[in-house]
């Protein structure tokens, strides 16, 4: 598949009836396009240094005026830089980490939580933020950070912002949406948070905020269902009232809400199969999302050659570079959920003996990603960059933090094929010491009998052991440009490096998984 | 400037907190004087769990430097419920304020918290009339859209609210077919939350949408949010895509077909209709799956065209396609 010529590309039709979009649309592919090097086959190198330069400065020197917008979200900015830098391949000093340990701690709501900054409310988003940039530059013990977490009081916190449909406000007094979701069952699950009482209706609620375009809306609207949605009650949590009423999605299919949602959805599934089976009588109907319809919307977002491949987030409007991650990292979630993404050979595997001799050869080339990676790489390469250092929307416009984590990051799901791995699993789960998980819990719950607590272990357990079983898959890895263009893998699901998520669960699962790397022969 | 708290005798009594005591923060933002000045006069009231008029000012104030300060739209809706301050007055201010900074979360769900308490189908209604001059700025604002959804299923009101909707998209894709927020809304209207009076014969209903949803195609065909449209009305009425067969073919063709003949209920491409249309040939090929059988291998045929040459940004995806039909036949 290589690239096409500028010469190829066809502007996106028009039909002779021009209207706002369209025109939008059109003067945007002419930008894009004369971004496209004149050598047809873009040999674009990524400015890696540049890159870190910039991040380099917001991280040192310090951020000028006009990033006053994201005050109250100081732990973004701080995860931006630092998981920045981790994707593009930097370590960083120590001093670097100590400070920001310090930084985040400064962060953390006397009740349980993170803020957006000092003396600000706790949020669900932040919250998010501050734990992922932990796992990057924190590690057990006094000055880590990682002990200093109140993981009791974070989960106290995340219960008081329960909603009767199963959904979470993202602070007090705060929204419901799905990005809250996410940024909640990512801290769970890293932090050992998971119980059943915090998961009760979640699937259920990210199942109505899918739309009829495939992709998902923002939030859902319960008060039919559950006869009332006034977030400022404080309603006893109850089973639905009403099950035949209609829960309508609010806001249209949209990138960052399908990605959150689908992540969540994915990382729910042991939750799903456990307690949700589907046997006859049982009062918990198996929530269900339509997984082809989400697949269809995923690749409809990429955008055309005239493009250069780069993603949207809604039907109708223009690719932008963070949307690389938002939906191009979405699509892996999508085939993993179609049970299509079973590794050929996983990274410091050996070969699977049950070799699937009919589906895996159909194929005479090693890239079954259902998305276009190389184009998706030409984007980011191509219109992605600032030649000032920094990655951005589109150009012309200026970089930001924002967009160089999620274009890096976008890049990464373009050259690695990151999926579950059996095997991965199996090694993880073989090595699984209840007890330690157990005890390293930072929830409150106590299972109401045996049975429901033997279900709840198992929970845990698969949560942690799909957490860990994903592994790049050997021979797949592109890189548009070449090698010297490698960034590193990011987990599907956390967007942390899979360095930095193992390391974390490890530790606050209490469990020692076997390396990923076993030692291959002599050098 | 002496505009600074620091400097107002109003505040004297209020000890300021610094953001970062003992911490030499990381990417630290360089704020302006007034913008610390507000912020560390707001972690003082923060921290005493003062609610006054002069907070009102004061979350104003830092609202209008950063209208993504979510804490200071927390405190300052406790201090609207304490004081009981007119709920009208403060849905005014916020006219001005949400026109300012359309894109942020908060000032959508302020209003929100407001409109709630206020709990007045008047005060919807005329919200829903705000909107409007909203989205004429801005026809694709995620948040206003959402908002408006939310509106119009809290308060449930047929007549004073619902009524206006299904016209004003029609108005909206009037002058702009592509608008996919227009599309989403009218599905949301007629479809996802229930059934509006008027639309109680649900057959009657669809029979309307799919003959909006084709003209709308045969205007220019080449716009997926149409597309999407008809077949989301198709799926979540589970109609078979095969009762528009004869709409889509045409479509798929590489000319307009000759014919005088009109026919109301499949009209043809425009005449300046680009053809042939990849989302037609994607419904057909669709189409064809449903039927399955002999139908499969020319569903086969259409995905090869789309993988190598109509469409071969997403080859990856129909040649999935093709694997994925054949296994099931
Ligand atoms: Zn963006």
């Amino acid at each position: 598949m290589a690239a096409p010529r500028a010469s190829e590309m066809v502007a996106t039709p028009t039909d002779g009836y021009p209207t706002a979009t369209s025109s939008l649309q059109s003067d945007t592919e002419i930008t894009i396009k004369s971004h496209l090097p004149s050598s047809g086959t873009p040999q674009i190198a990524l400015q890696k240094k540049s890159h870190f330069e910039f991040l380099l400065r917001n991280l040192r020197q310090g951020l000028p005026e006009r990033y006053t917008s994201q005050d109250a979200s100081q732990p973004w900015l701080i995860y931006w830089t630092l998981h920045g830098f981790s994707i593009l391949g930097a370590g960083l000093d120590d001093q670097t980490k100590k400070r920001t340990i310090e930084t985040l701690l400064a962060l953390q709501h006397p009740d349980g939580g993170f803020a957006g900054g000092p003396g600000q409310a706790a949020h669900l988003l932040p919250t998010y933020a501050a734990i992922c940039a932990f796992a990057v530059v924190g590690r057990p013990g006094e000055g880590g950070g990682w002990d200093a977490i109140d993981r009791n009081k974070m989960y106290n916190f995340f219960m008081s912002l329960k909603q009767a449909d199963g959904s979470f406000l993202v602070s007090h007094h705060g929204e419901v949406d799905v990005r809250g979701i996410y940024c909640l069952l990512v801290v769970a699950t890293l932090l050992n948070l998971i119980t059943p009482e915090l998961l009760a209706g979640v699937p259920d609620f990210l199942a109505t905020c899918q739309t009829y375009e495939g992709g998902f809306g923002n939030a859902s609207f319960p008060g039919w269902a559950f006869g009332s949605d006034d977030t400022e009650a404080t309603t006893p949590l109850s089973s639905p009232r009403d099950p035949t009423a209609p829960r309508p999605p609010l806001g249209e299919a949209h990138g960052g809400y399908t990605f959150c949602a689908t992540a969540s959805w994915v990382l729910l599934q042991p939750f799903i199969k456990l307690y949700h089976p589907p046997v006859p009588g049982n009062p918990l109907p198996e929530p269900k999302i339509n997984t082809r319809a989400l697949l269809r919307w995923c690749v409809q977002m990429q955008g055309l050659p005239i493009e250069l491949g780069g993603f949207k987030g809604r039907t109708n409007k223009l690719v932008d570079g963070c949307y690389s991650w938002w939906v191009g990292g979405c699509v892996v979630l999508v085939e993993t959920l179609l049970g299509l993404a079973a590794p050929h050979i996983a990274a410091g595997e050996e070969p699977a003996d049950e070799h699937d001799e009919d589906s895996a050869k159909a194929w005479d080339d090693a890239d079954d990603s259902l998305f276009n990676r190389r184009a998706l790489q030409e984007y980011i390469l191509c219109a992605g960059q600032h030649p000032a250092g920094g990655l951005r929307d589109k150009p012309p416009k200026p970089a930001d933090a924002y967009h160089t984590l999620y274009c890096a990051a976008g890049l990464a799901a373009a050259q690695h094929r990151v999926v579950p791995s059996k095997a991965r699993e199996k090694a993880v789960l073989l090595t699984w010491d209840p007890v330690q998980a157990h005890a390293k819990s930072g929830a409150t719950y106590v299972s109401p009998s045996d049975v429901e607590r033997e279900t709840f272990e198992e929970l845990r357990k698969q949560m942690f052991a799909h957490a860990l079983s994903w592994s790049e898959e050997e021979g797949t890895t592109t890189y548009v440009g070449g090698a010297a263009n490698r960034v590193n893998a990011a987990h599907p699901i956390f967007n942390l490096t899979i360095t930095h998520a193992d390391g974390i669960l490890a530790h606050f699962y209490g469990q020692m998984p076997p390396s990923r790397y076993p030692p291959r022969g002599k050098k | 400037m002496s505009d600074l708290l620091a400097d107002d005798s109003e505040w004297a009594d209020v000890v300021p907190i610094r953001q970062y005591e003992n911490v030499n923060p990381i990417a630290p933002i360089f704020y302006s004087e007034e913008y610390k000045d507000a912020t560390d006069y707001f972690r003082g009231v923060v921290k005493t769990g003062e609610m006054s008029p002069r907070v009102l000012k004061l979350t104003e104030r830092v609202i209008r430097m950063n209208p993504a300060h979510y804490t200071a739209w927390q405190h300052r809706y406790k201090t609207v419920m304490a004081l009981q301050v007119s709920l009208e007055d403060e849905l005014e201010l916020m006219d001005e304020i949400a026109t300012m900074f359309l894109k942020t979360y908060q000032v959508w769900h302020h209003r929100r918290l407001i409109l709630t308490a206020l709990n007045s189908v008047d005060a919807a209604a005329r919200e829903l009339v705000f909107l409007k001059t909203v989205l004429e700025n801005d026809s694709k604002n995620y948040h206003t859209w959402s908002y408006r959804q939310w509106i119009l299923v809290h308060f449930n009101d047929e007549e004073r609210l619902w009524a206006g909707e299904r016209p004003y998209v029609e108005e909206l894709l009037e002058e702009d077919v592509r608008n996919n927020s227009a599309w989403h809304h009218r599905f949301f209207v007629v479809f996802s939350s229930g059934v509006r009076a008027g639309d109680e014969d649900r057959e009657q209903t669809l029979r309307r949408e799919l003959s909006f949803a084709k003209e709308k195609i045969a205007l220019a065909p080449n716009n997926l949010s149409a597309w999407n449209y008809l077949r989301g009305a198709l799926e979540h009425t589970h109609t078979p895509f095969t009762t528009v067969t004869a709409f889509v073919e045409p479509y798929t063709a590489s000319e307009p077909p000759a014919t005088d003949v009109v026919d109301l209920d499949n009209p043809l491409p425009s005449a300046g209709a680009q053809l042939p249309c990849v989302a037609a040939l994607e419904f057909l090929a669709d189409i064809y799956e449903e039927e399955g059988g002999e139908k499969t291998a020319k569903a086969v045929e259409i995905w090869k065209l789309l993988a190598n040459e109509k469409d071969t940004m997403r080859k990856k995806y129909w040649e999935h396609r093709i694997r994925d039909a054949l296994q099931k036949a």
